[in-house]
């Protein structure tokens, strides 16, 4: 199955999903743009955008290995941290401005600590991110964006004003219901685009100048509301689990016939189920509402793993999905809690789980497709 | 009716034919690099036994196994996964819980009355417990699978191998026959650790009997007693070389197919 | 009595029961040996056994009890009179070694991944299989590392803890003013929530007094610790990190005992001190365990280390606890005191949590005082924030010009990296430093 539109739009998408730099990018930084790099969906992009610049999804695409940050992580270590370190060691993140490091995970808030050693990012900031929710952490995240902004507004000497954050809130709300529209295709019986190409353009949010990603993908829902569709899937998925921006391994997955319809990861759905409240006086309150409060939450998320388990079954009612898929980089352990745990929520619902442990690098594509296949055939499909 | 299935293993190439809903002819054959090669190879094996020339004289052929992509005269592929369980199903109607350890992999699935697939679990990252590991204990031992299998039934002090590793393991072995252990009772550790390893893949799926061994390493009587001891309940033996469980239920699927057919073509 | 149904209690109380049994012989064997040092350990073994007692007593006559850390400001504990436990005790000690192999075996089982850290998959599979007495309410740790998170969600979905009432206080990651004031806030509300679980309210000049003896304690630990220093250092393998911070930090938190305990130790050593002694068998090398020594890996590494290469571990992760008194001037000083305490000073917390910057520290300072020779990181497999620290370890330790080994095991499962592997490796470690050589 295949997405039938050969929108060059799509094209444009798909290659800013396989490279970190892409020529848009390059375009605007060669303009004199400044380009501050994130580690994690708690971003927060918005004041990035506030700022004047342009914020960056850290990602490790195109790493060929991890000889240079060996030296420094362990191989009980997350497979993305390595080959993200790696390419900052290696001088391919060279064009950050900034760095901005979330306490997410016991890997990532290392990389805090190694890059800044390491890599000669001028300005290296670590977030403090809560562990749960409630109003008291929400305040706590308030203050952090406060500290944030100021280090950025410091450094290069800009004022990031409330009128620019809520500029750059609403900008960044205008992607998120663009994404939504674009996943709403996806719910017809016959969906014009794969999974796959899905995910090229939600990691694409993360590497373009936002308000030119915002025209692309308008153009893209247009051409898509009057293609065909890619064709009869097997079984319509959903997938779930930890950072995954490599289009391939939802490739794999779709080569056995089954089709991804809608998923749960960190450049999918939780981008834009909330938006950011635009009606609330304080910009930089309702940015910490939304991530702490309203956005999906993070496994990492004390004590909301019901809503978390709810989201999943909700969507596979919205877009009639016949199974989950679970899948975790190997030594993640925020994931491997989350799968353990979502396992009994989706037994109970009698909804079919596949659980698969990866690399962040693609390998084995065999075996995951003999799985993903197993799990299509065990359903009956 | 005539049905074919094909099971392309990374050792070994099964086919299957079956007339009428019974088996008429299999065959194994050791692969060769090629999984078109081996493929063509089961196959005409299999049709030399009942004088058939040409695949066309086939109505339906499934592929499976790790080659099933490149098997190019069939016409769908299915997971072993799946063809497995179907096969065991189909040679003993009371097995609930199949354990398939192939030449580099091993899996356990539960199945239903029918055969469906309710649950698996899979090891292709690694040799232990699969046929790679006997064959590398064999070599280590100084003798052939069946002896291996043999020697592993004499053993009353099964040494204790700690190694999940089949590399460490056979230095593990080593040590202990240069330390005089006696080989049955090495080998009655090494089945033991393996039959350990697949316990707990069963028991992940959840253990119902009847349990059945398919796959190369099935016909090793020394596994099958250790798994038993393991899981406390018996190993059914199947009526059929289970080598064969997986081009079997290839088969199977095979044939289901032209039945779909013939009742859609009676409605039109 | 018990509301629980007698054969279920049973089983819940089986592991402690088995527990004791086996502490029991080890405080036989220590009665034998009339020495201060024998006296001072029995007292350890003690302790431990009584808890033992006292979470079945509970158990048995419904007692309310709390499952909490050593990490949740535990002199709120002792100033409320609620008594509590770290449900973890069990699989943590290693003292139920007989089962620890096929406990293990058992999460796999259960669906766990294992490369998660064996000791939370073990407290998982102990509440699943309810072989725990069960709380009246439990704390969620929620520092310093990913799986403590998960591993307090997914008891909330066990069949045996899922109507447990839990309470995580969210920890923040910094080691400043505006940190502390938060998490003593939260504390606070830690406090209401183990009122409506045991119905026991806290006394802001009960907590007055436990603090005052929670410092007195510190300030002894610090006097010890001191000592420590000299060469040679006045204790062997078998009286040291340990002890102190069970009895400091779980056992006797703002509780007189602890304080008679250190005082008797600071007594021994410096009589240790001044007559220069040190370990029987001769120290020869001055080692940093940067980690912590459960007690089945103390018997198989410790003795060991002590005989064949002279090592006495002078510091390990255990015993390294700068601190601060905490100021009882008023309610707000002393929650702030024991947010810091939580935060920044508790061992093991202290090294995980937050900023490089802070154990690397640590490590320079113990490197400075303590006169190491070598530093050895064990990398036990569920540290993945440690293990993500290697690079930054070995460079400081070659700044500071000592030999640095990183291993790489599991400390509660030795299959993981055998024992004799791991001896092996440190063997050629320290000739390949050129350590240890007898004179």
């Amino acid at each position: 199955m295949e997405t039938k539109t050969k929108s060059r739009v799509l094209q444009e998408f798909q290659e800013a999903s396989k490279t970190l730099m892409n020529p848009a990018l390059k375009k605007e930084k060669d303009k004199g743009a400044k380009i501050i790099g994130y580690f994690c969906s708690y971003g927060p992009a918005e004041i990035i955008t506030a700022a004047g610049m342009i914020p960056f999804r850290i990602r490790a695409i195109g790493s060929t290995g991890t000889d240079l940050s060996d030296a420094y992580l362990s191989n009980i270590n997350c497979s993305f941290c390595r080959n993200a370190l790696n390419m900052g060691l290696a001088g391919e993140y060279d064009f950050l401005d900034g760095l901005i490091v979330l306490n997410n995970c016991d890997h990532v808030r290392r990389i805090y600590d190694n890059w800044r050693r390491k890599i000669k990012t001028p300005l290296v900031q670590m977030v403090s991110l809560p562990k749960k929710i409630s109003d008291p952490s929400i305040q706590w995240y308030y203050d952090e964006m406060k500290i944030v902004k100021k280090a950025i507004e410091d450094k290069f000497n800009v004022k990031i004003t409330d009128d620019k954050l809520r500029e750059a809130i609403k900008l960044h709300n205008e992607t998120r219901r663009l994404q939504r529209k674009l996943y709403d295709l996806r719910k017809k019986d016959n969906p014009p685009i794969t999974g796959a190409d899905t995910l090229a353009v939600m990691v694409a949010a993360t590497a373009l100048p936002l308000k030119q990603y915002n025209q692309m993908l308008k153009e893209l829902i247009d051409d898509l509301s009057k293609s065909e569709g890619v064709g009869k899937a097997k079984a319509r998925l959903l997938v779930i689990g930890g950072v995954l921006d490599d289009p391939e391994y939802i490739k794999v997955i779709e080569s056995t016939g089954g089709l991804v319809v809608t998923d749960v990861l960190c450049y999918g759905t939780k981008n834009f189920r909330a938006e950011i409240d635009e009606k609330m006086k304080d910009p930089i309150a309702a940015l910490a509402k939304y991530y702490i409060a309203d956005r999906p939450s993070c496994p990492r998320m004390f004590g909301d793993q019901l809503r978390r388990a709810q989201l999943v079954k909700d969507l596979v009612k919205e877009f009639k999905v016949d199974g989950v898929i679970g899948q975790r980089i190997v030594f993640c352990d925020l994931w491997a809690g989350e799968i353990y745990m979502l396992n009994d929520d989706l037994k109970e619902a009698g909804i079919p789980f596949l659980k698969l442990d990866r690399e962040y690098i693609m390998a084995g594509a065999g075996q995951v497709r003999t799985r993903v296949q197993a799990f299509i055939e065990s359903m009956g499909r | 009716m005539i049905v074919g299935g094909c099971d392309i293993g990374s050792t070994t190439g099964k086919a299957v034919i079956m007339t009428d809903g019974q088996i008429a002819a299999y065959s194994i054959v050791t692969s060769t690099t090629r999984p078109e090669v081996t493929a063509k190879m089961a196959m005409e094996e299999a049709m030399g036994y009942l004088g058939l020339v040409s695949m066309d004289e086939l109505d339906y052929i499934v592929g499976t196994g790790y080659g099933r992509l490149k098997v190019p005269f069939a016409k769908e592929n299915v997971s072993e996964i799946t063809c497995h369980a179907r096969g065991a199903n189909w040679l003993c109607p009371s097995v609930r819980t199949v354990v398939d350890i192939g030449g580099q992999d091993c899996k356990v699935m539960s199945i239903d009355n029918k055969g469906k697939v309710l649950e698996f679990v899979m090891n292709d990252r690694c040799a232990a417990g699969t046929g790679r590991f006997f064959e590398a204990m064999a070599r280590a031992l100084d003798c052939d699978l069946e002896g291996l299998s043999k020697l592993a039934l004499e053993g009353k002090n099964p040494a204790v191998i700690s190694s999940q590793c089949s590399v460490f393991a056979e230095s593990e072995v080593v040590t202990l026959v240069n330390e005089g252990r006696e080989l049955t009772d090495i080998s009655a550790g090494l089945h033991n650790s393996i039959a350990s390893r697949l316990s707990s893949m069963v028991r992940k799926v959840g253990l119902v009997a009847d349990v059945a061994l398919t796959g190369g390493c099935a016909k090793n009587e020394g596994l099958a007693k250790a798994l038993e001891n393991k899981l406390g309940v018996k190993v059914v033996h199947l009526p059929e070389d289970p080598q064969i469980a997986g081009a079997l239920g290839a088969a199977l699927i095979a044939a289901e197919r032209v039945q779909q057919r013939e009742e859609v073509g009676k409605k039109a | 009595m018990s509301k629980v149904d007698k054969a279920i209690l049973d089983k819940q109380l089986e592991r402690l029961r088995g527990d004791k049994t086996l502490l029991q012989a080890f405080v036989d064997v220590l009665s034998m040996d009339p020495s201060e040092e024998a006296d001072i350990n029995r007292f350890v073994l003690k302790t431990v056994m009584d808890k033992y007692d006292e979470i079945m007593n509970c158990a048995e006559n419904d007692i309310p009890f709390m499952a909490a850390y050593f990490a949740n400001c535990p002199e709120i504990f002792t100033a409320m009179d609620v008594p509590w436990w770290i449900f973890l005790q069990t699989p943590f000690l290693g003292v139920s070694s007989p089962f620890l192999a096929s406990d293990t075996d058992e999460t796999e089982k259960m669906g766990l991944a294992t490369d998660f850290c064996t000791v939370l998959r073990l407290a998982m599979f102990y509440v699943e299989k309810n072989l725990t007495p069960k709380p009246a309410g439990l704390i969620a740790l929620l520092h310093p590392c990913d799986g403590t998170v998960v591993i307090h969600q997914a008891i909330g979905k066990t069949k045996a803890w899922h109507d447990v009432p839990v309470f995580g206080a969210d920890s923040p990651y910094w080691d400043d003013e505006r940190t502390y004031k938060y998490y003593g806030e939260e504390t606070k509300r830690m406090v209401d929530f183990v009122t409506q679980c045991t119905g026991k309210k806290l006394d802001i000049d009960r907590l007055r007094e436990v603090c005052k003896i929670s410092n007195q304690t510190y300030q002894l630990w610090a006097d010890y610790n001191d000592l420590r220093k000299a060469v040679p250092c006045p204790h062997d393998w078998t009286i040291g990190p340990p002890q102190c911070f069970a009895l400091a930090c779980y056992y006797y938190p703002g509780k007189i005992e602890a304080v008679d305990w250190f005082k008797k130790l600071v007594a021994n050593a410096e009589k240790r001190v001044k007559a220069g002694t040190g370990m029987a068998a001769g120290e020869r090398i001055r080692a940093l365990w940067f980690d912590i020594l459960p007690i089945m890996w103390q018997f198989d590494i410790s003795p060991w280390l002590e005989q064949e290469w002279g090592v006495n571990i002078v510091m390990n992760m255990f015993g390294y606890t700068p601190y601060e008194p905490i100021d009882t001037k008023n309610e707000t000083t002393m929650f702030r005191g024991l947010a810091k305490r939580s935060l920044s000073q508790v061992p093991m917390i202290r090294q995980a949590r937050g900023v490089a910057d802070n154990f690397l520290g640590d490590i320079e300072r113990i490197v400075k005082d303590y006169k190491i020779d070598c530093v050895i990181w064990p990398g036990h497999m569920g540290h993945k924030d440690g293990n993500a620290s290697i690079g930054m370890m070995r460079e400081k330790c070659r700044e500071l010009g000592v030999p640095f080994l990183s291993i790489g095991l599991d400390l509660f499962d030795k299959r993981y990296t055998a024992i004799d592997e791991v001896k092996d490796r440190i063997s050629k470690f320290f000739q390949a430093s050129g350590l240890g050589q007898k004179k």
